[in-house]
């Protein structure tokens, strides 16, 4: 049960983060929009996060065959999704993320030298969690000021994510509960929220010239 | 509150007064641009420049000054920026 939702969720996120990602580059390349080569990063870096994973997965179920994903392999995705989600919350403008002191920049950097692998994964859960609730609440925010029903639909989607993170990273207290299902589940529902509103969007009637770029 | 307009906002408002809003055929005065627009003569001047430069907008002499119309590729243009507007509106970004 749990390899299938596995396979969905990141097959599902891998497919979302490239139809978002190719949508945010045409953006890109034709209005040269900073926004947009920002969301283009965040979707194509979240697509090739589970992707890695999902291939992962692949390889040990019909090559390897030892009944556990490789954990670096594991976290490799994770943190590739994690840039994702920082560049999300980057176009939201993050203006306090990196400490100003040069001391603490240092230090900030010597943890992820100490720690195992299995715990760089809880790390950059814990900080896609928080990503993902930031970009949720500014997306919420700026439904607020522009009735944008759409936004709403992105929230929810980017809540779910975060969610889902943390409930993924909170099964590892209780690893034999169901907890790791309900998290794959709901960020899937997450990942479909994120993208109705995009897919809505009329691409069809642009005439994409190359020369504008 | 005042709105912050970003520069591809302030484009995309200039170009949409040269297609939507015109004084006459032959196009708008940069005076006209410049009160639709609500932006300063040096700032406009420039903008103005490039985007007669990347063939978004024609420039046309009439009895000694310059009139500015949207081209085709300016059409063009004026539409993926409002279709990636509603994009970028549905994740809360402004492009």
């Amino acid at each position: 049960m749990e390899f299938l939702l596995e396979n969905i969720l990141n097959l599902v996120g891998f497919l979302v983060g490239l139809a978002i990602g190719i949508m945010s580059m045409r953006g890109f390349r034709n209005t040269g929009s900073p926004t947009l080569f920002r969301l283009t990063v965040a979707f194509f870096s979240i697509s090739i996060g589970f992707f890695v994973i999902w291939a992962g997965y692949m390889i040990e179920d019909f090559v390897i065959k030892s009944g556990n994903i490789e954990r670096w392999i594991q976290t490799l995705g994770i943190v590739i999704q994690t840039i994702g989600y920082f560049f999300i919350a980057f176009s939201h403008s993050i203006k306090s993320f990196f400490p100003r002191s040069r001391y603490f920049r240092t230090i900030g950097i010597f943890p992820l030298f100490l720690v195992s692998s299995v715990q760089i994964e809880h790390i950059f859960r814990s900080v896609s969690f928080i990503l993902l609730a930031y970009g949720a609440i500014e997306t919420i925010l700026s439904y607020f000021e522009n009735k944008n029903k759409g936004a709403i639909s992105v929230a929810i989607g980017l809540a779910l994510l975060a969610l889902g993170e943390f409930l993924g990273w909170y099964s590892f207290v209780f690893p034999e509960s169901i907890l790791y299902s309900v998290s794959m589940s709901i960020k899937i529902g997450g990942l479909i929220a994120l993208f109705i509103p995009v897919s809505k969007i009329p691409l069809t009637k642009i005439k994409f010239d190359d020369n504008l770029e | 509150m005042v709105e912050y307009r970003t520069h591809m906002k302030i484009i995309g408002d200039i170009l949409s007064t040269t297609r939507d809003d015109l004084q006459d055929e032959e196009g708008a005065t940069v005076t006209y641009l410049i009160r639709k627009a609500n932006i300063s003569h040096s700032r406009i001047s420039r903008i103005l420049k490039t985007l007669v430069s990347q063939g978004l907008l024609e420039q046309v002499d009439t009895q000694g000054s310059n009139k500015y119309r949207i081209s085709q590729s300016g059409r063009e243009f004026l539409q993926a920026y409002y279709t990636f507007t509603t994009f970028a509106d549905n994740f809360g970004l402004t492009i």
